[in-house]
Order: C-alpha cells, then sequence, then structure tokens
C-alpha cells in the first residue's frame, strides 16, 4: 500500500483516486469510497483514523483505489486545508468540457 | 509526407497488445501499483490532479487530416470531446478512463500514432519547426533530422533509462520557432563555408526550476557524424548526470557544475572511442528517410491571384487576418496558414472535436491533407494556396478559428496548471483568459505588436514563462495563489531568459500589473520596437517603477 501514513493536524479525510476510472474519490463514514467530498468521514478520533488506514489498504491491495492518503481538514470551513487539495474537491475552476456541454444543451 | 514503415507497424502494434496485457494484469492485481506506473508512463499515461491523463505522440508536430479526424473520435468516444495541444506539440487528453487506454492506443496504432516516449527518463518526442518543409528560410527540411533521431532513439536500449527526461529540437532556419536553445540538445541544421549541409549543436539549455540557455558543443558537425556525436553526447550524460537529485539530473546541470569546455573535451574523448560507422546510418538511409518528405506536388501558380487580393481589399477582418497568421511560403502562389487556438474564454491550446474534423476537412480541401501542431499551442495549414485563403478563412470563421492573434498578446502559451495538474501550485487557466478579455480589442493588439506572454502554474515551467517577453509563473503561500512577474525572456534565435520583477501579485492584481507593463510600453516605445526590444534598451527600472511605484 502506498499510503502516506496519517501525520497530519485535526480532522482528517482519506481520499485516492479509483483504479479503473482514475477519478478522485473520498472515504465515506460507511468505508466506501464516494466522488463528493460532501460525503466524506472527517475525524480525529485515532482509532477511527486507523480503521480508515485499514480500509485504503484493503482497497488499495483488493485493486479498487490507488495512491491512497490522509488530508488534514480545516474545522471552520470543512474543507481541506491545502489548496492543492481544495481544487480535487471541486474540480477544475475550468475545463473546455463545460462550455462544449453548454453548446449542446443550447443547439 | 512520412508514413510509418513496417518496423514502426510491428512495434506500435505489438506495443498495444503489450500494454494490453499489462493493464490486464494491474487490474487482476498480479502486478502492483508500483510495477505499473512505469509502465504505464512509458505509454503516455499519468494521473493527474482528478483523473488519468493521455499525452499523445505528434512526432515533430506533423499530422494529417486522417489522424486528426481520429483524435477527434477519440476525444469524443473515449474522453470529454476535446483535446489540448501541449508545449511540445503534442496532444493530450485530460479524462480517459484506463480500462479504455489500450483501446485508444490501438485507434492511434490504426493510425500510425502511439504515445511512446511522451513521458519517463528517455529521449522524448523531438520537436522541430512547424514551418518545416513550406518556409522558403530553411537550409532543407529538418523533419528527416527529426525523424531519423525518431528512429534512433525509439526505445533505444542505451537511454531508456536516462538519469532525467531528454528533449531534442530541430530547426534549419536561422528564425527559431522551436526554442532549441532551451533544449537538452538543440540542432540547427547549418552550412559551412564550403557549402556543407551540417549541424550546430547546442547542449544543455532548458526551462524548469533551473532555466539555462544553451551553449555550443559543435559549431558544426558534419551530417553523417549525427548519430554517433549524439551517441557520445548522451552516453557521457548517462554516465555522468546525477541521479541522486532528481533537482539536479538533466544535462544543463551537468553541463554547468562540468563547465562547457571539460564537458566538450569528455564527450569528444568518448566520440573518439566509438565506432562511428557501427552508429552511423548509411546515405542510402538518409535517402529513403528523406525522400518520406519529398511534399506535395505544389502546382504552378504566380502570385498575383486577383480573388485573393480583392478579399485583402474588400474584406478588412481577413486582411486583418492573412497580416497576422499567414506566412511567405517557398513555392510562389502559397502561403503558412496559423489557425490560432487562443480563443476568448477558452483554455489556450483546446481544441473540441467538432473543430479537429473541420480543421481535418480544410486540411484536406486546402493543404494537401497536411496539418501541424506547434509549441506555441496553435495549428498550422503548411500548403495552402493564397487563391484558396479566402475560403479557408471562411472555415475558419464558422468554426470559431480565425482569431488573427498569432504572435500577438493574446496568444499566450499557458501550461494546465491547477485546474488539472498534480504538480502545479496556483492556477495559469483562467489568468490566460482575464489576460485574453483585458486585451479583447483587435486594434489595441495590433498597436502592441509582437508580445509573447507565457504562463506557468509551478516551477516546472512547462508554460515556458522563463522565456516570455512577459512571464508569469503562479505560486501559492499559505493557501492563496500568487503570481511572479519576468520580463525580457526571449524564445527565438536571440533566446534569454527573463528577469523576475520583484514580489509576486494577487490573482486579482496580476491582470492590472501586465496592464500597466503594456502601456508604459506603449508609451515610450521607439518606431518599430517590440515590447522586449524597449525592455533591452531601457532595462529593469522603469518597468519595476510601473509596477510597484517609485
Ligand atoms: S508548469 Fe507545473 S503546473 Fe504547469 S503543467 Fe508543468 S508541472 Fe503542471
Amino acid at each position: 500500500m502506498s499510503t502516506l501514513k496519517h501525520k497530519g493536524k485535526g480532522p482528517q479525510s482519506l481520499t485516492a483516486n479509483l483504479l479503473r476510472e482514475g477519478l478522485n474519490v473520498w472515504l465515506t463514514p460507511e468505508f466506501e469510497w464516494s466522488h463528493d467530498f460532501n460525503e466524506a468521514l472527517l475525524s480525529e478520533d485515532s482509532d477511527i483514523i486507523e480503521k480508515m488506514q485499514a480500509i485504503g489498504g484493503r482497497d488499495s491491495d483488493a485493486n479498487l483505489v490507488v495512491g491512497v492518503y490522509f488530508i488534514d481538514v480545516d474545522i471552520e470551513t470543512g474543507l481541506p486545508a491545502r489548496y492543492r487539495e481544495r481544487f480535487r474537491v471541486n474540480g477544475p475552476s475550468y475545463d473546455t468540457a463545460f462550455e462544449l456541454k453548454n453548446t449542446e444543451r443550447k443547439e | 509526407m512520412y508514413r510509418y514503415d513496417e518496423f514502426d507497424h510491428d512495434i506500435v502494434q505489438s506495443r498495444v497488445k503489450q500494454f494490453r496485457g499489462q493493464v490486464e494484469r494491474r487490474l487482476s492485481g498480479a502486478i502492483s501499483e508500483n510495477e505499473f506506473k512505469p509502465l504505464r508512463l512509458m505509454n503516455g499515461l499519468y494521473l493527474q490532479l482528478h483523473a488519468y491523463m493521455l499525452r499523445v505522440a505528434v512526432p515533430y508536430g506533423t499530422l494529417n487530416a486522417k489522424q486528426m479526424r481520429q483524435l477527434a473520435m477519440i476525444a469524443d468516444k473515449y474522453d470529454r470531446g476535446y483535446g489540448h495541444i501541449t508545449t511540445r506539440q503534442n496532444i493530450q487528453f485530460n479524462w480517459p478512463e484506463l480500462m479504455d487506454v489500450p483501446d485508444i492506443l490501438q485507434d492511434l496504432a490504426d493510425v500510425e500514432m502511439h504515445a511512446f516516449q511522451t513521458s519517463g527518463n528517455c529521449i522524448r518526442n523531438v520537436t522541430s519547426d512547424p514551418y518545416a518543409g513550406a518556409t522558403d528560410e530553411e537550409i532543407e527540411d529538418p523533419r528527416p533530422t527529426a525523424e531519423l533521431l525518431r528512429q534512433w532513439s525509439t526505445m533505444h536500449p542505451e537511454f531508456t533509462y536516462l538519469p532525467r527526461k531528454f528533449k531534442i529540437a530541430v530547426t534549419a532556419s536561422k528564425t527559431d520557432r522551436a526554442v532549441i536553445r532551451a533544449h537538452d540538445i538543440g540542432l540547427e541544421i547549418v552550412r559551412n563555408e564550403k557549402g556543407e549541409i551540417g549541424y550546430h549543436v547546442i547542449v544543455g539549455g532548458g526551462l524548469g526550476r533551473t532555466p539555462i540557455i544553451g551553449v555550443t558543443l559543435r559549431a558544426f558537425l558534419p551530417r553523417a557524424e549525427l548519430l554517433p556525436f549524439l551517441e557520445a553526447t548522451m552516453r557521457v550524460y548517462n554516465r555522468s548526470g546525477r541521479r541522486d537529485n532528481k533537482y539536479k539530473a538533466r544535462i544543463k546541470i551537468l553541463v554547468q557544475e562540468t563547465g562547457i569546455e571539460t564537458f566538450s573535451k569528455q564527450v569528444e574523448a568518448e566520440y573518439a572511442r566509438l565506432v562511428p560507422s557501427e552508429i552511423a546510418v548509411t546515405e542510402a538511409e538518409v535517402k529513403r528517410i528523406t525522400d518520406y518528405f519529398k511534399g506535395p506536388d505544389f502546382e504552378i501558380i504566380n502570385d498575383g491571384d486577383v480573388a485573393y487580393q480583392a478579399a485583402l481589399e474588400t474584406d478588412k477582418d481577413f486582411a486583418f487576418w492573412v497580416d497576422n497568421n499567414v506566412a511567405a511560403h517557398k513555392v510562389s502562389g502559397y502561403a503558412i496558414a496559423n489557425i490560432s487556438l487562443k480563443v476568448s474564454g477558452r483554455a489556450p491550446g483546446d481544441i473540441a472535436s467538432g473543430q479537429m474534423r473541420a480543421i481535418a476537412d480544410l486540411a484536406d480541401a486546402y493543404s494537401f491533407g497536411e496539418i501541424r501542431t506547434t509549441h506555441q499551442q496553435n495549428l498550422i495549414l503548411p500548403h495552402v494556396k493564397k487563391s484558396d485563403l479566402p475560403a479557408l478563412f471562411q472555415g475558419l470563421k464558422s468554426e470559431n478559428l480565425a482569431g488573427g492573434n498569432i504572435g500577438l498578446i493574446t496568444d499566450i502559451i499557458c501550461c494546465p496548471g491547477m485546474d488539472f495538474c498534480a504538480l502545479a501550485t496556483a492556477r495559469s487557466i483562467p489568468l490566460s483568459q482575464a489576460i485574453t478579455e483585458r486585451f479583447d480589442d483587435p486594434v489595441r493588439q495590433r498597436a502592441i505588436g509582437d508580445m509573447q506572454i507565457k504562463i506557468s502554474g509551478c516551477i516546472n515551467a512547462c508554460g515556458h514563462h522563463h522565456v516570455g517577453h512577459i512571464g508569469i509563473l503562479g505560486l501559492e503561500k499559505a493557501g492563496v495563489e500568487f503570481y511572479q512577474i519576468k520580463i525580457g525572456g526571449d524564445a527565438s534565435e536571440d533566446a534569454a531568459i527573463g528577469d523576475v520583477t520583484g514580489p509576486g501579485f494577487s490573482y486579482d492584481e496580476t491582470v492590472d500589473a501586465i496592464e500597466r507593463l503594456v502601456d508604459y510600453y506603449i508609451g515610450i516605445k521607439c518606431e518599430g520596437e517590440r515590447f522586449i526590444d524597449s525592455y533591452r534598451r531601457l532595462g529593469m527600472t522603469p518597468f519595476k517603477e510601473v509596477l510597484y511605484g517609485g
């Protein structure tokens, strides 16, 4: 498992990419993976964090996800602390695909 | 025009089969991610910020209409309906799924394309002058040399695990449209006093976190010695390049730390040990490759087409487009047509599948089916009859591709930045869009004249910001992006690395800062002076004052 060992501060979330489709996912309280960070499990409890890490390892070994790691979450905003991780949560601020979708809709 | 020979065909087909097996083994767990990662990277497949990204090689930027249609098909079938032209003349897709990649590679192989050497520490896809075979400036078409290098470097067993990636560019014109001085090796095809054709070999250039302009390794290398001499150079690098520190592993650092004189001696000593005839190709082989690039059957036409002249006089938009986007062709009555992919509101270099198909049709109708990609993230139809330019312009207009901004302030090079790239520190695309919007007025753009703005979303400098007349580097501090501005860089034959102006600007301040620089330049420029010329004349001080106050 290529997991970054948890060594962050405050609440943690576990993230990865789905091996097959490549898209970003976050671990949910049901210990499943969601594309939506709003559904992510955020925890400071070391037992839960340990469990999250174990699930990450299990699903990595099962070839479901790849590149598992913990991220720090800002208590106040509930969003990832790091700028880069906020981008992973929100998706690109611009994608030509958005524009193409809008044109299709108009047509 | 070049076509793959039977060797390429077999290699590409077997590589697709091999990768299909590798993906199957990865999905079944027979190989781990650590084992799989280098294999996928060797096939151009990255895992980026949100998804996989597949980078497809466009050797020396040459494409045909059939290949372009296939790229459009791939964009629609497996991705999100568009592709992105990179600063190494390749095309990348931002959203493929791993499961589909073997099929994509097969679809590419069907039109003699692949994704080799678009990643990894190997000799990367060789780039060249996008005007190759069309411009009257060139000594000869540089693509046979680029092709020779492609064949030599493809899966070269000795150079597949270099200390770091290795980039080569080739030109044959004095005007440098391939940034050869910012490459690990830049080759300029030149003629010596005896009139013989050979190579000016430049080494140790590069951008990234340590930008360096390359220096001359050999002022004139006889043509027949190219491969043995490069092999000797690569061996010295492979042996002595630093493998202990990724940031110091490029050949530019080796050349800088060793000194060009010592480095050159090492190369010559290595060269003396080689048996050139074991590496060099025969004249017959060079001729065989060169024949592939013979060029289309141009008609004999005179330059004064009446309808074309009339269109220039009556259609202001067309005349403006011709003035900026059309370059002289080596054959009378023909022209090189640049197609701008710098469309207001769009990411620089992005092209929708419908536009790809339209360009393929236009290439078939007006340019012998030939298309080029440029490191400036634009496209070119290299062989258009002047009499066809009005029809081409109309065709481009209906696809929103008739922007007449080539070489102007809105023709911005911009890397994907934080919107897509896993390594980014800040966004670059929205900033390029904001600058484009600010300078949208074509009259104003023309008044500013030749201006190269280049934006990178991190220190890796894929957006070439070090060699922008104005270069912008996106950084981040405490969760907030900010932008460092450089001025005085130059990607041309007068290559120069820009100078940092001072502290960075917030996202919101950056466009205003650029506008202050531009307005100042407009106020002080002498007749015929470009922004870069004014900077060279006046130095940093007045520009700094304009940016930061007195
Ligand atoms: S410059 Fe940085 S952000 Fe831009 S593409 Fe390169 S690595 Fe990514």
